[in-house]
């Protein structure tokens, strides 16, 4: 995974990072991922789908919880990490990069500035 | 760790009986039945088409008699059960299971009977039904109760139908269940399985759900709040009877999630809450053994109005004979292929009745005070971790991980290090309200001086455990600390 | 305060109990947690007779024991979902351990290896029997576990066809997806083969009915019995989510599923084809559904080493594909490896069920079977691969020959003519005796002869219970009864 700009995360713990043009990988936030514990199955978006800010695409499970995706953005899916299938420990040990969920196209660039930089979301986290 | 139960012993291994295969070897007599040779000597493609005959035998293990019972015995070692060791599991009610029931319960024409035997041949069986329907009736307040349900999740299903049943015929739209945060999972589950949608209501500060934070929710579109008395935290519901004169004004039903029942039984009628439904859960309150997961039985009791909403069959009474009957006018139908579970029914029923009147009442009575003494006592010891400090519990209490967290312990340790002392961990994470919740239920049938060496356990490892030895926990036990993770991931469903 | 003999603390305890707390009595305790609700007044228990002994105890229920038909005595001939097996006092024996039937559920898997261990053996048996993927570690009885054998395939056809949802349902697959809430308001179709025990389909319809799912039921061929291929072809439509066939049926005919199968999967699009059977017992000798693409397997496992119990408990068995595992209801042990990696076992998938998914659970199950379960592990590792197929061919044989010798006398007429296991329709040639008529005079002789199903057909069942002796009994008595008239 190449994510080239910054993240920007939502209140619901996903992030996004540019790839290129409109291009975005998705993901779930170092926090999430250490508040989920060992990660053992995940359910991934569709390919090819849109999904409407704040729907849900996708589940977590750990060994005594699931949890939602919710899309951060309104976007279109257009690949998902399939690595995951088999090593869904990828989200707890790389949550930046190669536990990425998603590569999706955001549909409204302007949505983007709804969600957290890095810092104010730390301190969302921890307030 | 002299003076607790738990020590070290010797653990006999034992591998999958699959492994212990002879070809040709088996642990079971066939019978000949008298057959003649000519008989004896078929093959099923005489007696039907060979395309329907199964070519290879399933392939089941090849062990004799003596190699299946040192097998299951070897098993049987390493469990811990409430014969072995206190279990103080919250909102299980793990009581003792008297021997005595065991007993009757295993009487061979009681256990060999076939359900479907000729009603006249089975008198004394539907008399046991039909009277135990009276004495429960008599114990809660209520008109009438099902035997069908199967377990205490059978019980709500069922409960929650007759609901669902009830509007339906009165013509009233309803889709709404009210359910406390608190309440077991079984409940928002039972309610979507009859078709409701379960709505989650809060728990005040106080511990129990107060009547105006119902007041918030209520709409012609609520049928029903289920509610679990005493809740899961131990505490008992004090609104109770304004919610259901809520309930009732609106038109609502008041569903009493009887789990926890062992708090109220020989003193309390939950008529006189308001209650219009319950399920009991009898593998609970009425001692019936729990058998490593089931079988339970969930009996639903009702007000009479009702009544004509139970599943079928049921057991009458007319003119001196009990019959099987299936006149109930808006019945939901069968819930269980036959009558009920009897073979636990029985159980119970020996139970209340070695009680009798004259000891019923101390129950509840004595499951309280060990409850209250345990949430007192061990609030001495975890220091801010009462959430309701001030206040009797009823039949459990349950306590926030605060004071283990400053010792650098976790709810989870502390459960597995428990094991080590002998004894069996409370129930943890649950109810989800709470941090990191540790719910115990010592009930009726243990002594102090079990309580005292529970309490001196916790004691210890507040305080002379090492974070160390904590992560390593259990280390007595048959295997160490599972790798759920590693289960949950690579699922190996059989051999 | 009374002593009672389960309550270990005395009555000096119990006053110490009330002083810790500075609580005077029990008056006391109750008003201060409970307020103004009035305490039963103990002369208003009057339902209730005075507590038991031991002695007066065991009196009691020996009294109803010997009121009922004595089980040494008593041949039983009836099935109906429900048979008269033998259970070897090894399974007894093992079963009556406290450390089997005294522990809870076993959510700390440390000090419950014992329960799992079996458990998961009992799953590897019961998948090989049936030739199904996976098996979960048991359900209520073989008519609950149907019934949510029905709902998961209709969680299952929601999502395989996004297409048959109507808008509302798709946005609640996509606010639940995928973990299988049902729509409560969408109609959907189940058939199922009239072959299907009658108190199965009644529990599945009180199942479905508020979920708005019809169940159709498919004709059996009127002279085989077995499930009439062209009114299946009738019926099979857009919407069908699942086809139910009971193996063998409840009239004891064997399907023949070979020619069932492929028309319930070629259809588009595909229902989920759920295999029903209340005598597992018959795979031994008849080819078991995972043979013929079954993608559920619902049922009844009494047969395996448990009482008759007058009904309950008993044991659902539950089995499906493994692709569908992750929306199968109950529990599932699954082996790992403890810390010191050494085999293990503990409940796996556990986010299928209602203690954390809750409302949005696979199953509200959960309390289940399991000691029936055990007891099944321990029976079917004593019949061992030799004894289970002999024991199930035996029940054939036996059935067979007392088919032969009851048609041998005129009296019955063969119902149906496809090849049956260990149970079989017949019908009463002598009009002016019912059904009902003759179980009962037979039952005064000692003859539980059967099962009525209609006015003058009798459903008959043998096991190894009933020996070459019971039999000729069963035929003399039937002689008498119906060939004289003296009723």
């Amino acid at each position: 995974m190449k994510a080239e700009g910054q993240f920007y995360f939502s209140k619901t713990h996903e992030w996004i990072s540019k790839e290129t043009g409109d291009t975005f990988y998705l993901g779930i936030s170092d926090f999430a991922q250490s508040e989920l514990g060992d990660i053992v199955y995940i359910v991934l978006p569709e390919a090819g789908r849109v999904y409407k800010k704040g729907e849900k695409i996708g589940e977590i499970e750990s060994v005594k919880s699931v949890s939602e995706i919710y899309a951060p953005v309104t976007l279109k899916v257009i690949s998902v990490n399939t690595n995951l299938n088999e090593k869904s420990e990828l989200i707890n040990t790389h949550p930046y990069n190669s536990g990425y969920i998603a590569r999706v196209s955001v549909l409204n660039l302007s949505d983007i500035s709804g969600l957290m930089d890095k810092n104010t979301y730390e301190s969302f986290v921890t307030s | 760790m002299s003076g607790f139960p738990g020590i070290s012993g010797l653990f006999l291994n034992e591998g999958l009986l699959i492994r212990q295969s002879s070809k040709g070897v088996y642990g079971i007599g066939i019978p000949d039945c008298g057959l003649k040779d000519s008989e004896l000597k078929k093959t099923p493609a005489d007696y039907i088409n060979k395309k329907f005959v199964r070519k290879n035998a399933p392939g089941l293990p090849e062990v004799s008699e003596p190699t299946v019972v040192r097998h299951f015995t070897r098993l049987s070692s390493w469990n811990m059960c409430i014969d072995s060791a206190f279990y103080p599991l919250g909102s299980c009610t793990m009581k003792y299971n008297p021997k005595v029931n065991e007993l009757v319960g295993s009487f061979g024409n009681i256990r060999d009977l076939h359900p479907l035997t000729p009603v006249r041949f089975v008198q004394p069986a539907l008399k046991i039904i039909y009277d135990f329907n009276l004495i429960l009736c008599c114990l809660t307040g209520l008109n009438e109760f099902s035997f069908s349900p199967q377990a205490g999740a059978a019980g709500e299903f069922t409960g929650l139908k007759v609901i669902k049943r009830y509007f339906d015929i009165k013509g009233e739209k309803r889709d709404i269940i009210l359910i406390p945060d608190s309440a077991h999972g079984t409940n928002p589950a039972s309610s979507a399985l009859a078709g409701f949608t379960p709505l989650e209501i809060k728990t005040g500060a106080n511990g129990y759900i107060e009547a105006k934070e119902v007041e918030k929710y209520i709409s012609k579109n609520v049928a029903a709040v289920m509610i679990t008395n005493p809740n899961t935290l131990g505490i008992f519901e004090k609104d109770i009877k304004k919610i259901s004169e809520i309930m009732h004004k609106n038109g609502s039903l008041v569903y009493m999630d009887g789990a926890n029942f062992n708090a109220f039984i020989g003193n309390v009628r939950v008529s006189e809450m308001g209650i219009d439904l319950i399920q009991l859960n009898l593998h609970k309150t009425f001692s019936t053994p729990h058998g490593g997961g089931g079988p339970g039985s969930g009996a639903v009791g009702v007000k009479g109005f009702l009544s004509d909403y139970l599943p079928v069959p049921y057991v009458s009474f007319n003119n001196g004979n009990y019959d099987l009957s299936e006149d109930k006018q808006y019945t939901i139908g069968r819930i269980a292929p036959f009558l009920c579970n009897f073979g636990v029914i029985i159980k119970a029923y020996a139970y209340i009745l070695s009680l009798g009147n004259d000891n019923i009442s101390s129950v509840s009575e004595i499951a309280i005070l060990n409850a209250n003494y345990i949430k007192k006592k061990l609030g001495e010891i975890l220091c801010g971790a009462d959430p309701f400090k001030d206040k009797l519990c009823m039949h459990e209490c349950v306590f926030t991980d605060k004071a283990i967290e400053e010792e650098g312990i976790s709810t989870l340790e502390l459960a597995k290090l428990l094991i080590d002392y002998g004894f069996h961990p409370p129930t943890v994470y649950f109810p989800k309200n709470i941090h990191g919740a540790i719910m115990i239920e010592p009930t009726e049938t243990e002594s102090v001086k079990t309580l005292d060496e529970f309490l001196n356990a916790i004691y210890k490892i507040m305080f002379k455990t090492k974070k160390s030895a904590a992560l390593k926990s259990p280390r007595k036990t048959k295997v160490r600390r599972v790798n759920e993770v590693l289960a949950n991931k690579y699922p190996v469903f059989k051999y | 305060m009374p002593n009672f003999r389960y309550f270990p603390n005395s009555e000096t305890d119990i006053k110490r109990l009330y002083a810790i707390l500075n609580i005077r009595d029990k008056k006391e305790l109750f008003k201060k947690i409970i307020g103004d609700i009035p305490l039963i007044d103990a002369n208003n228990l009057k339902v209730l007779s005075r507590g038991m002994d031991e002695v007066s105890l065991c009196r009691y229920f020996s009294d109803i024991s010997s009121n009922l038909p004595d089980k040494n005595k008593f041949s039983i001939f009836a099935g109906g979902g429900i048979y008269n097996h033998f259970v070897p006092a090894a399974v007894d024996s093992l079963i009556s351990r406290p450390e089997f039937y005294t522990p809870y559920t076993p959510y700390q898997p440390e000090v419950s290896q014992g329960t799992l261990f079996a458990l998961f053996e009992f799953q590897s048996m019961v998948a090989e029997i049936l030739g199904m993927d996976v098996v979960n570690a048991s359900m209520y009885d073989g008519a609950e576990s149907l019934a949510e054998a029905i709902l998961m395939s209709l969680r299952l056809y929601l999502n395989a066809n996004p297409d048959s949802r109507s808008p509302w349902q798709e946005q609640q697959v996509k606010n639940n997806c995928p973990g299988g809430e049902i729509n409560p308001h969408s109609s959907h179709l189940i058939l199922a083969s009239a072959g299907v025990n009658p108190h199965y389909l009644s529990v599945v319809r009180t199942f479905v009915n508020d979920i708005k799912a019809n169940v159709e039921t498919v004709k059996l061929n009127e002279k085989t019995g077995r499930t009439n291929l062209n009114d299946l072809k009738l019926k099979l439509k857009n919407g069908v989510s699942a086809v139910v066939i009971q193996q063998p049926n409840y009239y004891g005919v064997i399907e023949d599923i070979d020619e069932l199968e492929p028309v319930i999967h070629g259809f588009n699009p595909k229902p989920f084809f759920i295999v029903s059977s209340t005598e597992p017992f018959s795979f031994g000798v008849i080819n078991p559904p995972g043979y013929y693409n079954a993608d559920i397997f619902a049922g009844e496992g009494n047969s395996f080493g448990n009482h008759m119990n007058f009904g309950g408990p008993l044991l659902g068995i539950f089995g499906a594909k493994s692709v569908y595992v992750r929306q199968m209801p109950g529990r599932i042990v699954g082996k790992t490896k403890d810390a010191k990696n050494k085999d293990a076992y503990t409940f796996i998938l556990a986010t299928r069920e209602q203690h954390i998914r809750r409302g949005a659970a696979t199953s509200n199950i959960c309390t289940n079977n399991s000691l029936n379960a055990v007891r099944a592990a321990i029976y079917l590792s004593l019949c061992s691969k030799r004894g289970f197929k002999e024991l199930s061919f035996l029940n054939l044989k036996l059935a067979h020959i007392l088919h032969e010798k009851l048609l041998k006398t005129g009296l019955f007429e063969e119902r149906f003519s496809g090849d049956f296991f260990n149970e079989f329709l017949l019908r009463i040639k002598n009009e002016k005796i019912t059904v009902l008529r003759f179980i009962d005079v037979m039952a005064d002789r000692g003859i539980l002869a059967g099962i009525r199903v209609a006015e003058n057909e009798i459903l008959i069942s043998t096991t190894e219970n009933n020996n070459i002796d019971n039999i000729e009994r069963y035929v003399e008595n039937a002689k008498d009864i119906l060939g004289s008239n003296l009723i």
